[in-house]
């Protein structure tokens, strides 16, 4: 066996500290340039779907993974979904417990076989269950930047809207 | 179907730690030093190299196979770096298989190696960079909540409870006090799991493998050659690996079908048609400890959702009928994330060789299989081995 010893104090060894500076501008692609322009402008979630393969894609993509259709038809979903599956989470990236505990949830989106990854909003951890429906919150339209968090989180379905 | 038939000769692993005093390459060069040493081989025997390591970002060297690569006796010898998240280390194998089995080497050393200590507070920092930056990054992700999304839907599908999990976490922390490289051996009760910190909910401390450091080597040889170096080669009869999009949130996580996939081919290959019979000890992924169940099942050793019944039953103790994580896995082990895999391959070459110690299962096993799993729920790895 090796020579290591137990060292349970991660600072004992002597070190220095070294960082990477580096910063990242992304682009959202062809489907994600639609798709987040609908959240943005109009509040709605886009989808394209491959009709030989019979699968819809939400967040939308230009191509079929199983069949490689290029796909260009993009179809209005609407904003709501249900639990699909969910956690609650406790502790922040650095180890730290939260405030508050956060719901985070996979959706799959109704009539789709895509779905989002995000919070839960207005449903206590003791009332959330699995294939619950929910439908997406968003922030006001002129505070939308056609970002991820344009969407608050999704929370419960309300009467009216689709 | 034209392959050479490849062997395990030697293997080598170091201690798997919280923090090394050791770099990663002196990590690299213990493990892989150990190996040749195990069949009496030197630098100058070997052909080629194979390196399997994890994140660059785990060290923040973007260049990480080149830069471990003379830790791994690589100098100056053709050399190859392999990745593919947790399934890293079972791939390790497979990607040196390749250059043994197509007859452009007759040994070949197969390396693995993690520091993930260096990624400060804590490697999460690094995983982070595994999600989507579009739609998932801004959120904050760590990798604890995909496995929490994961192991509640698993639970919920098959009716499965927190307390029918914990027994693998007990199982595997408990054959870990047998191992000589383990960092979180213990005798702990299902209580103390239930009991620990909620890290997001379904997901305890003890349910969680730790972050590690370490490294392990083996040595692949051709038949001929290995037929020479020793008397006990373990062969590896079948490779299979499989990889499912990215795109996770499309799928359902209640079974992993890529690890079935993968587990088809590697069976094919070995002309296995029933696992749970012809299998006689295995070293499924275990970094959760539902992770082990959720394996065993993509792995076909049992039907979905009985895994958990199985582990109630006491059949996958070392005593029992198929013993699984007999090293001490992943959650005793320790998981320096590609050197994990490695350590799993390792464990079958001892067992069927009737070398494991303290750690032996009984009834003289002659057919195993190690399996990892990684990246967005998306990766299986697994090699068959027969002594």
């Amino acid at each position: 066996m090796a020579i290591t010893e137990k060292i349970t104090n991660t600072m004992k060894p002597t070190f220095w500290e070294g960082h990477i500076p580096v910063n990242y501008v992304y682009t959202y692609g062809h489907a994600g340039e639609k798709f987040f322009r609908a959240i943005k402008d109009k509040g709605t979630f886009l989808a394209t779907y491959c009709s030989a393969c019979d699968i819809s894609y939400v967040p939308p993509k230009i191509y079929c993974d199983r069949c490689f259709t290029k796909l260009d038809r993009y179809i209005d979903v609407g904003t709501r979904g249900f639990i699909e599956t969910f956690t609650v989470s406790f502790m922040n990236m650095d180890g730290s417990r939260k405030e508050r505990p956060r719901i985070l949830a996979m959706i799959r989106i109704v009539g789709t076989d895509g779905g989002l990854i995000h919070y839960i909003e207005g449903i206590g951890p003791d009332e959330i269950a699995l294939g619950m429906p929910v439908q997406a919150v968003f922030k006001p339209k002129g505070k939308r930047t056609g970002a991820i968090d344009d969407i608050i989180g999704f929370g419960p379905v309300t009467r009216g809207r689709k | 179907m034209g392959y050479r038939k490849v062997a395990i000769v030697g293997a080598g692993i170091t201690k798997f730690v919280r923090r090394a005093q050791e770099t990663a390459k002196e990590l690299a060069w213990q493990a892989t030093k150990m190996a040749l040493d195990s069949c009496e081989l030197t630098l100058d025997d070997v052909d080629c190299v194979t390196l399997g390591t994890a994140p660059d970002a785990f060290d923040g060297v973007h260049m990480k196979g080149e830069y471990l690569a003379d830790g791994a006796g690589a100098f100056r010898k053709p050399y190859m770096r392999h990745y593919v998240g947790g399934g890293t280390g079972i791939f390790s194998p497979i990607h040196g298989w390749f250059h043994v089995a197509s007859g452009m080497a007759d040994i070949c050393l197969v390396v693995t190696e993690e520091k993930m200590s260096s990624c400060y507070p804590h490697p999460q920092g690094a995983f982070i960079t595994i999600f989507d930056h579009t739609t998932e990054q801004p959120l904050k992700p760590t990798l604890i909540w995909i496995f929490a999304l994961e192991m509640n839907r698993y639970m919920s599908t098959y009716g499965i409870s927190k307390r029918d999990i914990a027994l693998v976490s007990v199982k595997n922390k408990k054959n870990a006090l047998d191992h000589p490289s383990a960092q979180l051996g213990g005798e702990i009760t299902v209580d103390d799991v239930l009991n620990s910190e909620v890290l997001a909910w379904p997901v305890n401390r003890l349910d969680v493998s730790p972050a590690s450091d370490g490294a392990a080597a083996i040595v692949l040889a051709s038949e001929r050659v290995a037929r020479r170096l020793t008397d006990k080669p373990v062969w590896i009869d079948g490779v299979g690996f499989s990889l499912d999009t990215a795109y996770w949130a499309t799928r359902d996580l209640c079974y992993p079908t890529y690890v079935e996939n993968a587990a088809r081919m590697a069976y094919d290959m070995a002309g296995i048609t029933e696992p749970h019979k012809e299998i006689h000890v295995a070293e499924p992924y275990d970094p959760f400890d539902y992770k082990e169940l959720h394996h065993m099942e993509g792995l076909m050793l049992c039907p979905k959702g009985e895994a958990a019944r199985m582990t109630a039953d006491g059949v996958t103790q070392r005593d029992g009928n198929l013993p699984t994580c007999p090293s001490g896995g992943a959650l005793g082990v320790g998981n320096p994330i590609a050197a994990t895999g490695l350590m799993k391959i390792i464990e079958i070459f001892l067992q069927l060789r009737g070398d494991a110690g303290k750690r032996q299962v009984p009834g003289k096993p002659r057919c195993g299989l190690a399996q990892a799993w990684g990246d967005l729920m998306q990766v299986g790895t697994v090699v068959v081995m027969r002594i």
